[in-house]
């Protein structure tokens, strides 16, 4: 896949500005005019024809300009691969007049020769003006098609920007490792209490995707599969410091844990327990390891579970390590962290089965890319993010 | 017998989908299919995290080489050969462990002893649960030799030991599925002698093509289009699967099948059946092959004297190919001088049944056509009464173009006013193409099929009734042309065929589109 690249010779980026009653809808008509002469066909009849492709919409808020920026080549990458309108806004009602300014332009793939091409609108408002910022967006949205709401910085349900787009999306797609695990509960808690909510979708549970298949693999075998529910002791590793908290990733992991395998939360003396479906206890343990530079705070980085009738003598012992930072820089769509993991399985009367898989890059715009391509309607998030915050508010730490 | 329960781990997931443990075994290791497409497909599955953890790779194959010899092959085969490159050593080793060899004839007993010894030290090692899935990756003429020692061997479990939970056994085998309805049959006979029909996969691997699964999806996921599937509303269908290339030096191999039994009774009877079939009652194999096996006895039974009508072939002569001169099929290397072998057939098949009575599916295939495109194009009626006066005769009918490649995709032609003071009638296309929209790299039809045979879905796989059905249709149009005295007329290379499969259409008004 070549760079995403905007049209040699196409329409420039060209800033629109306005400001006051009726700005917003002078910006948006210049806007769509914008759009129109971006697909004309070019007056020199030797160049190249450009191909608009659109397949959803993609709503991209930022709390500020320099974020907006940040992650525009993100969704520059996206939409080489899922081809979109990207609307783009930064909304500051905080900062400078108020205005509402805003430029469209063609984004472009280069892939096999093709010049196949989506369409981005940069909108940054500023002052009162963030209160049509939503009503600006709507309107340039491509009717008949889904809508995704990429939502950068904290979210605040009662914020009439969100609830407007929200309202208006097809799944609204947060990162906790940005925001936070207790802002994406919040978000799924507010979705659960709406008649047409959009479906909740944080980066970090497609992040944990790879893991949880791997964790079923412990299970497949027919021989192993009553040691699902006589899980006596699970490990949870993250790349952090001592006496870090749980982070995002693991909170997700434990919560889809103990949603499939009917587990119940207590509390003795005001600490969390976790407790099978027959009552017995299971031991949970987070602890960490070093962070490689480049790697996230509180990044998964194994697991370990034990399984059996007696506690110290487990039938079943089941890890998953990643290797940090052992991702390649010569592979077709893989990066320096683009990890190894290490499966392996040992059973009480078997040789130990060991299986080393890749893990795809570990890019904001590959997590972003497989999210979007994921069903939008996802049961076992729901009732993840519900069992996770028992753990969150419970602030498991690294022992 | 009691189904197991379900993994409580796998309930609701979504990740991609994963193979069961097994063995893969390989007869033929040492083929060109093995380096080209199979390990390819294999290592890819491994880069995408679709192999399970309990897998390896057993060649099986006569000449002798060591373990580290044929490592070496199939490495260089997937460094070559697979989409993606280069080759990531940290998985390679990892699957490396994985690869076997087993060297001895097919048709010496203790080639199988030696690999039911190998087979369990696999299971041992690597976690396999004794699940084995065989790849007859030879001539058909070795089938019979293969499947009868892996019988004695005690190689093939119990069909219903799978049911249970037990370990399963699968065998995979490649066209041709027999030359003829007879050594169809007796080729069918040979297999079940070891596995029940459930056990078997027949592999084409055009079903394994991104756009011929969509199909099932367009017609039944989308209630626009069903209701005006069928005669009231198509006029006709074309099905063409056309290659620019020649027979690329397997004129040996082409003498003996021709352009009917290489690509029609098999590709192209599938992409038929898939376009006429009735809803299935569930996507299950079953229910998706017993409905496309009713299409196959529906197809009307040609006799001598329609297959001169609805039948024609051809041969290609000199000609040029995408500006190229190219050499008649005749001057093709171990191609006989007076050949008579089709390399272009084009027929006329009429489905009677309720839904398609009276409706002709034009189906076309062949070599050294101007260009490679496989198409299913649905034609519809004309609009009862036309309102609009147009000097060439008013408004075009409606087509949907299902591209199956390349450029797969599907366009649907529609009529509409140019801009202007004058009502102007233009034929304009809305096109969806997979490339533009999804723009992923899509996996091989041979990676799909290998995982779906370790996951024991055979939808998409031809069952044996299929195949049988096929050849009954097929075997008279071959044995009238037999009869014949007149050799296939020739086409020149680079066109759409001889005038004749022109004059199939003429005759009923119609005429081929230009794919």
């Amino acid at each position: 896949m070549s760079a995403p690249t905007t049209p040699a010779g196409g329409a420039p980026p060209a800033g629109t500005s306005d400001a006051g009653t009726g700005g917003a809808a002078r910006l948006i008509a210049k806007l769509e005019q914008e759009l129109r002469d971006l697909w004309k066909p070019p007056e020199d009849p030797a160049a190249t024809p450009l191909t608009r492709v659109c397949t959803m919409n993609i709503g991209v808020v930022a709390p500020s300009r320099e974020l907006l920026e940040r992650y525009t080549p993100v969704i520059d990458e996206v939409t080489a691969s899922i081809p979109a309108r990207a609307i783009l806004a930064s909304i500051e009602p905080d900062g400078g007049a108020d205005e509402i300014t805003g430029s469209a332009t063609a984004v472009c793939s280069l892939s096999g020769g093709k010049n196949i091409c989506s369409e981005r609108i940069t909108l940054a408002v500023h002052g009162n003006a963030s209160a049509r910022a939503a009503s600006a967006i709507e309107a340039l949205l491509v009717p008949e098609i889904p809508t995704a709401l990429v939502w950068l910085g904290r979210v605040h349900t009662d914020d009439p920007v969100f609830e407007d787009l929200a309202g208006e999306a097809h799944r609204v797609v947060l990162d906790s490792e940005y925001t936070s695990i207790s802002s994406v509960i919040h978000v799924a808690a507010w979705a659960r209490g709406q008649r047409n909510a959009p479906e909740i979708v944080d980066l970090a549970w497609t992040r944990i995707a790879v893991w949880q298949e791997m964790l079923a693999r412990f299970f497949d075998d027919l021989e192993t599969r009553p040691l699902a529910s006589k899980v006596t002791r699970l490990v949870l590793k993250q790349a952090c410091d001592p006496g870090a908290g749980i982070g995002p990733e693991g909170a997700l992991m434990l919560g889809w844990i103990g949603t499939r395998l009917g587990w119940k939360t207590s509390r003795l003396a005001g600490a969390l327990r976790l407790k099978r479906a027959d009552g017995q206890a299971v031991t949970i343990e987070l602890a960490s390891v070093p962070r490689p530079a480049g790697v996230a705070p509180h990044t998964l980085a194994g697991f370990m579970l034990e399984a059996g009738d007696d506690p110290k003598a487990p039938l079943l012992r089941g890890s998953i390590e990643r290797e940090l930072a052992s991702g390649l820089t010569d592979q077709e769509d893989t990066t320096r962290d683009a990890d190894v993991i290490v499966w392996r399985c040992a059973k009480a009367d078997r040789a130990e089965i060991e299986q080393r898989i890749r893990l795809g890059a570990n890019k904001a715009a590959k997590w972003l890319e497989r999210t979007l391509h994921r069903p939008a309607r996802d049961v076992a998030f729901a009732e993840s993010i519900a069992f996770a915050e028992h753990i969150v508010e419970d602030g498991l730490t690294v022992s | 017998m009691t189904t197991p329960a379900p993994n409580p781990l796998r309930r609701g997931l979504i990740e991609d989908r994963t193979g069961d443990p097994c063995a893969l075994v390989i007869f033929g290791a040492s083929g060109d299919l093995t380096r080209r497409k199979l390990m390819p497909a294999i290592y890819n599955l491994a880069l995408s995290r679709s192999l399970p953890s309990g897998f390896a790779t057993v060649g099986v194959a006569r000449r002798a080489k060591t373990h580290a010899q044929f490592c070496a092959e199939m490495k260089e085969g997937v460094a070559q050969f697979s989409r993606r490159k280069p080759i990531d050593p940290a998985l390679w080793s990892d699957f490396e462990r994985g690869i076997g060899y087993v060297q001895g004839s097919f048709d010496d007993p203790s080639t199988y002893q030696k690999l039911a010894a190998h087979l369990d030290e696999v299971d041992k090692e690597r976690g396999t649960r004794r699940n084995r899935l065989y790849y007859l990756a030879v001539p058909p003429a070795e089938f019979a030799t293969i499947v009868a020692n892996l019988r004695e061997a005690n190689l093939v479990a119990d069909a219903a030991a799978e049911r249970s939970g037990g370990p399963w056994t699968r065998i995979i085998i490649e066209k041709p599925f027999g030359d003829d309805l007879q050594s169809s049959r007796e080729l069918n006979d040979c297999i079940a002698s070891a596995f029940a029909e459930s056990q078997v996969f027949r592999i084409d691997h055009y079903l394994g093509k991104e756009t011929v699964q969509n199909l099932l999806v367009f017609r039944f996921a989308n209630s626009l289009f069903e209701p005006t599937w069928n005669r009231e509303h198509v006029d006709n269908v074309q099905i063409t699967v056309a290659e620019d290339i020649g027979v690329e030096g397997r004129g040996k191999f082409y003498e003996q099948i021709g352009v009917t039994k290489d690509i029609v009774e098999n590709h192209l009877m599938q992409l038929l059946c898939l376009t006429a079939m009735e809803p299935p009652i569930s996507l299950s194999a079953d229910a998706v092959r017993d409905e496309k096996v009713k299409v196959l006895r529906s197809l009307r039974r040609m006799e001598a004297s329609t297959i001169r009508e609805n039948v024609v072939r051809g041969q290609y002569g000199r000609g040029f190919v995408r500006g190229e001169e190219v050499p008649a099929y005749r001057e093709e290397p171990d191609v006989a001088k007076d050949s008579r072998v089709e390399t272009y057939v084009a027929m006329k098949v009429l489905i009677d049944n309720w839904r398609w009575g009276g409706v002709p599916f034009y189906v076309r295939a062949g070599k050294r056509l101007p260009r490679k495109v496989t198409e299913i194009a649905i034609q519809f009626k004309q609009v009862p009464h036309n309102l609009f006066a147009a000097p060439d005769g008013g408004v075009s009918p409606n087509v949907l173009a299902v591209r199956v490649q390349p450029d797969e995709g599907i366009a649907l032609r529609f009529t509409t006013k140019e801009p202007g003071n004058a009502t102007v009638l233009r034929d304009v296309a809305m096109d969806f193409r997979y490339g533009s929209a999804f723009g992923s790299n899509t996996p091989e039809a041979y990676e799909r099929l290998l995982l779906d045979a370790m996951r024991g879905d055979a939808t998409l796989f031809t069952r044996r009734d299929e195949v049988e059905e096929q050849w009954a249709f097929i075997d008279p149009v071959i044995d009238a042309w037999r009869d014949q005295a007149a050799p296939p007329p020739i086409y020149p290379a680079g066109t759409w065929g001889p005038e004749q499969a022109d004059d199939l259409l003429a005759r009923d008004g119609r005429r081929w589109r230009r794919p």
